[in-house]
């Protein structure tokens, strides 16, 4: 090769503003890129496939954000890679890597050796043994960053915007196997490195759970089940959810309580009401200035926010999972499982690193049955008799199986119903959060945040 | 005092007058005379194959209900012999007969009262041999329940031994002289049965029983009860029967401080059992019955270091409640996790699995969360609710949906394990939920739309339980007639997936894997076998809704082979890099078999 790796990226660089707002990982696609530049290139494999691996600094609106690029220069760029190309120079493809599974089996066998390389440091986890030479494949639909599966034994989690520190992800899932958590798929191992001195995790390495359906598939097909019947209640029908609801209530107090016991808990007072009710103020001004429809709530919101206010007993704190709902939790043959421990993607590290009471990840979890329980009457033709007959058994549902959800978790910890005030006001959070969301991505589905306030307010 | 005059003879209560029996003579030293095997023909022996009963599909079929040669409105052997021919189309390869031996039939003939006569009512040891020779000579094989645990208190070992105390059979049943003994044991029938011990004024003493009050267990700490009921196989053996379905296992041996059950005592006789056939019977089997978690379950295999050395086959009971709950959920778990907890079994040995059987949908096995949903969802009539489980039968429990009873059976004939069919079944047969106890599931055989169904030609009054007559599931719609006259018929599919599984050892034989998915409706599995370096992998997907589904299969490892669908010989496009996408439409399934890609065959 004549040009360095870091050569190779910084010529790479319009390519690269072209592809990147076209990956679904990229988290800055309302905003133009501006530049990208290479902060860190090295070649994990010379020839022809040759890998680089490099972290590039994306510029936009003043914002600068790392990602990490997995790249892959081939002379002839196979058929089955041409999805992943980005661009070509010096008569070579330069394609996104992680779709190529002739260089991907690599960084299993660096994990599994625990190798230091180019920098790169592979690890495995204290006592984890690791196959080797398995056929790896990419994962598809995923949100905010890229995994590979290999064989039907590990999942290798490539984080791609990258926070400086160790990833909260690979720090709580370390946590959990300290305490031998039966709720999580077990990490195995991790590549670190450093840029400018600090710390990053560029990537984890976790059993991979091959017969698991996520939660919110699950969910949905007894919605499914449900509305197709009409007039039958959720506790008659054969599709009832409730016994995983609860089972899955369950399984998130173990985590909660495993993840106390292993990095300890705290009790915050009026100190920490004050900024979070704060915040949540903050979030609504926000929201409310871009989405008109919010505002016929506003008064609901600001009083529920309010009340959180005045509570006089201490709050529980501890970390959390942060970003919880059905998708981040999986069933398999043994029970529940919850994964990706990043925390909300788009929150500062410091917020996602913060000691933060349980009951947020319980109000991500109930904001989640109530999307379950609605997601089919999304885009049906309003005002119909039969429509509001399946209003009323997604009610029904989300109503049962939030409350198996909490009987569930109340049999292993503290009922989160003891602090309906406060739970209260994190849902309304939630939800005033997703307004924006749906505001911005999907407006179709506004009406279900929307109709979950009014309801929770009673406006 | 045995042959005493004045006495009253221990046979008398049997009504066996005229036919071979236990207890016509006693011999000087009080032992009861039985009948011998020498004293009958021999039945052909069916073809030798050791495996035989790992790839066999299994026919349970009640005699009393099959066809009646007598014209007295019961079936009985000579009419099951003349259906031979029928169950040969259909392709099964074993029956499987519920208990025909005498009885005063208080317990459905599980109350035996002579283990070496037949009940009069379906013929006598001779019609038996009639009905093995005319099985074994199409292939067939049968195997029959066998009681050990206990005997009907008619029986003649157990009227000798309550009024003869001193004398052969004095020890021959557990006697006590209160009840207060094995206090752990629960009481398995606790809606008739209020003790485990009752009162015998005869002997003046108390008898034990696990079951009903009827049937004392017999003594095997014993070893002439051991001895006499190894004879006891060995005589059905001698007439070529090809193996037994062992009732009531766990309960043979008594222990103080412990519940009665599963006693390594029990294990140690049910070995001497298995090496009477091993030694002089091999080829033949014994299946166990014994409803319990199939982690206890394997102890009845024995020894997996030498393949299993009691029983060859068990039931696998939880899974049959969990298929249903499966599909009522629309989601694989309940199926997932009941064989994630099944454990490996012995290599000689192999599961008995059913989706319906003479007695009710087992929910001993369930837990009370699940039993309560199981009633919730199969038996809104409470009629329909028997002692702890469901008196329905495959097609009413279905709501007499085809796609479901084909969704079901598919999955009987690809799980792992031996299916076992119960007849009638093949043809969507309904139950009449209005007899009492267990009867309606055991409503006489419809092979026409004649009188009495073609099952007997009797007086329509005469009939031991009333043909099925309702509007859905009666006889002049649904029979084996009318099923063999219309080829889209459930009998003619259920025919042909018995010939596909047939076509291919991996059902029978091969190993078992699910193959998960992001879609948890959909059950996927793998089964694969190896032998003489030809492999033959099937994989079946299953969908458990009622809605078309998507699946995507992770087959990355079968890169470059082509399924192909196992009924119709369809092509389907190869297993590419990525994964592999199907479509199912609502309960729908497909089996393919993956084989390595060759040219399509077209012209050049």
């Amino acid at each position: 090769m004549t040009s360095s790796p870091t050569e190779v990226i910084t010529e790479l660089a319009d390519a690269l503003r072209e592809w990147l707002p076209t990956q679904r990982w990229f988290a800055g696609k309302d905003r133009p890129v501006e530049s990208v530049r290479p902060v860190h290139a090295v070649s994990l494999v010379d020839g022809d496939p040759a890998l680089l691996h490099s972290v590039i600094e994306v510029r936009q609106n003043g914002s600068a954000d790392r990602y990490q690029l997995l790249l892959g220069l081939r002379a002839d760029l196979p058929e089955h890679l041409g999805h992943a190309w980005i661009g070509t120079r010096a008569q070579l493809a330069c394609y996104d890597a992680t779709q190529d599974t002739e260089l991907t089996g690599l960084l299993l066998d660096l994990i599994a050796r625990g190798e230091t390389h180019a920098g790169l440091d592979f690890q495995h986890e204290p006592g984890a043994e690791l196959e080797i030479a398995l056929r790896s494949r990419p994962v598809g639909a995923e949100q905010s960053n890229t995994s590979l599966v290999y064989g039907h034994h590990y999942i290798l989690k490539l984080f791609r915007k990258l926070v400086t520190g160790t990833n909260p992800d690979l720090t709580l899932h370390r946590a959990l196997r300290t305490q031998r958590c039966e709720h999580i798929a077990e990490p195995l191992g991790a590549i670190q490195g450093s840029l400018n001195g600090e710390e990053v995790t560029f990537g984890m390495l976790q059993r991979f759970l091959p017969d698991a359906a996520d939660g919110w598939a699950m969910a949905t097909a007894s919605v499914r089940d449900l509305m197709a019947e009409g007039d039958l209640h959720p506790d008659e029908v054969g599709g009832d959810f409730a016994g995983e609801a609860r089972r899955l209530g369950q399984a998130v107090a173990e985590v909660h309580a495993d993840l106390a016991a292993a990095l300890g808990s705290g009790s915050e007072g009026s100190d920490l009401l004050d900024r979070t009710v704060d915040a949540m103020q903050r979030r609504l001004d926000a929201v409310l200035a871009s989405v008109p429809e919010l505002g016929a709530h506003e008064a609901g919101l600001r009083s529920a926010f309010d009340a959180a206010r005045e509570l006089s007993e201490p709050i529980a704190v501890q970390h959390i999972h942060g970003d919880l709902h059905l998708g981040q939790v999986l069933r398999t043959v043994l029970g529940w499982v919850l994964i990706d421990f990043e925390g909300e993607p788009a929150a500062p590290a410091a917020e996602r690193l913060s000691l933060r009471s349980p009951l947020r990840d319980v109000a991500g979890m109930l904001r989640s049955f109530d999307y379950a329980a609605h997601q089919l009457l999304v885009g049906h033709p309003g005002g119909s008799g039969a429509e509001d007959q399946l209003t009323v058994r997604a009610l029904e549902w989300a109503r049962r199986n939030r409350d198996a959800f909490c009987d569930g978790y109340a049999e292993k910890a503290e009922d989160p119903r003891e602090h309906a005030v406060l739970l209260r006001a994190l849902e309304l959070d939630k939800a005033v959060y997703e307004v924006a969301y749906e505001h911005g991505n999907r407006p179709e589905w506004l009406a279900v945040p929307l109709s979950s306030i009014a309801r929770i307010t009673g406006s | 005092m045995s042959g005493s005059a004045g006495e009253v003879k221990p046979d008398a209560a049997l009504g066996l007058e005229g036919i071979p029996h236990t207890g016509e003579g006693v011999t000087s030293d009080g032992h009861l005379i039985e009948p011998q095997a020498e004293d009958f023909r021999h039945a052909r022996q069916a073809p030798e194959d050791a495996d035989w009963f790992k790839r066999a599909v299994f026919y349970e079929v009640l005699v009393r209900a099959f066809a009646d040669s007598s014209s007295d409105g019961t079936g009985d052997l000579r009419g099951l012999a003349s259906r031979m021919d029928y169950l040969q189309w259909l392709g099964v390869d074993c029956l499987w007969l519920p208990p025909f031996y005498a009885s005063p039939l208080r317990d459905g003939g599980y109350d035996i009262s002579d283990f070496r006569a037949v009940l009069p009512d379906f013929g006598t040891v001779d019609d038996f041999v009639y009905v093995l020779d005319e099985a074994h000579r199409r292939g067939i094989r049968v195997i029959t329940d066998l009681v050990l645990n206990h005997t009907s208190d008619a029986h003649p070992w157990f009227q000798a031994s309550r009024s003869d105390p001193d004398g052969p059979y004095g020890d021959f049943y557990v006697w006590g002289d209160d009840d207060q003994k094995y206090p752990d044991a629960r009481i398995i029938f606790v809606d008739t049965e209020s003790s485990n011990w009752t009162y015998d004024p005869v002997r003046g003493q108390f008898y034990w029983h696990r079951f009903f009050s009827h049937q004392p267990d017999l003594n095997y700490e014993n070893p002439e009860v051991q001895e006499a009921m190894l004879d006891v196989l060995r005589f059905w053996l001698d007439l070529g029967i090809d193996g037994f379905r062992l009732d009531a296992v766990p309960y043979l041996f008594e222990q103080e401080g412990t519940n009665c059950e599963n006693l390594p005592h029990t294990h140690e006789f049910l070995k001497k059992c298995r090496k009477v056939v091993d030694d002089e019977f091999p080829g033949r089997v014994l299946l166990a019955e014994a409803n319990q978690w199939p982690s206890d379950v394997v102890a009845y295999f024995g020894d997996p270091e030498v393949g299993g050395d009691e029983c060859h086959m068990a039931f696998h009971f939880p899974l049959m409640p969990r298929l249903f709950m499966a599909v009522r959920r629309e989601n694989r778990f309940p199926i997932s996790e009941i064989l994630a907890q099944t454990p490996a079994i012995p290599a000689g040995c192999q599961w008995g699995i059913f989706l319906r059987n003479h007695d009710e949908l087992t929910l001993e096995m369930v837990t009370d969360d699940e039993r309560d949903y199981m009633y919730a969802e199969y038996a809104k009539d409470p009629r329909m609710k028997a002692n702890i489980g469901i008196r329905r039968r495959l097609a009413p429990l279905l709501d007499n949906d085809r796609n479901q009873q084909e969704l079901f059976n598919a999955m009987l004939l690809s799980l792992p394990g031996s299916p076992v069919l119960y007849y009638g079944d093949e043809i969507g047969m309904g139950d009449n939920i209005w007899l009492g106890d267990r009867d309606g599931v055991r409503t006489p055989m419809q092979w026409t739309p004649d009188r009495n169904a073609g099952f007997s030609s009797c007086d329509p009054n005469r009939i031991y339980l009333p043909v099925n007559a309702d509007p859905v599931y009666g006889y002049q719609a649904v029979n084996v007639e009318a099923h063999l006259n219309n080829n889209s018929s459930l009998l003619h599919w259920t025919r042909r997936m018995i010939e596909v599984r047939k076509q291919h050892p991996a059902f029978g034989l091969g190993d078992f894997t699910e193959l998960g998915s992001s879609n948890p409706s959909i059950l996927a599995y793998i089964r694969t076998y190896s032998a003489d370096g030809a492999a033959d992998t099937v994989v079946c997907v299953n969908n458990l809704s009622r809605f078309p589904q998507p699946v995507e299969l992770h087959l990355g490892e079968f890169e470059g082979c082509v399924p192909v669908e196992l009924t119709g010989g369809v092509r389907f496009p190869a297993i590419g890099e990525l994964p592999y996408l199907l479509t199912l439409p609502g309960h729908g399934f497909y089996w393919f078999q993956l084989t390595a890609a060759t040219d399509e065959g077209e012209a050049p």
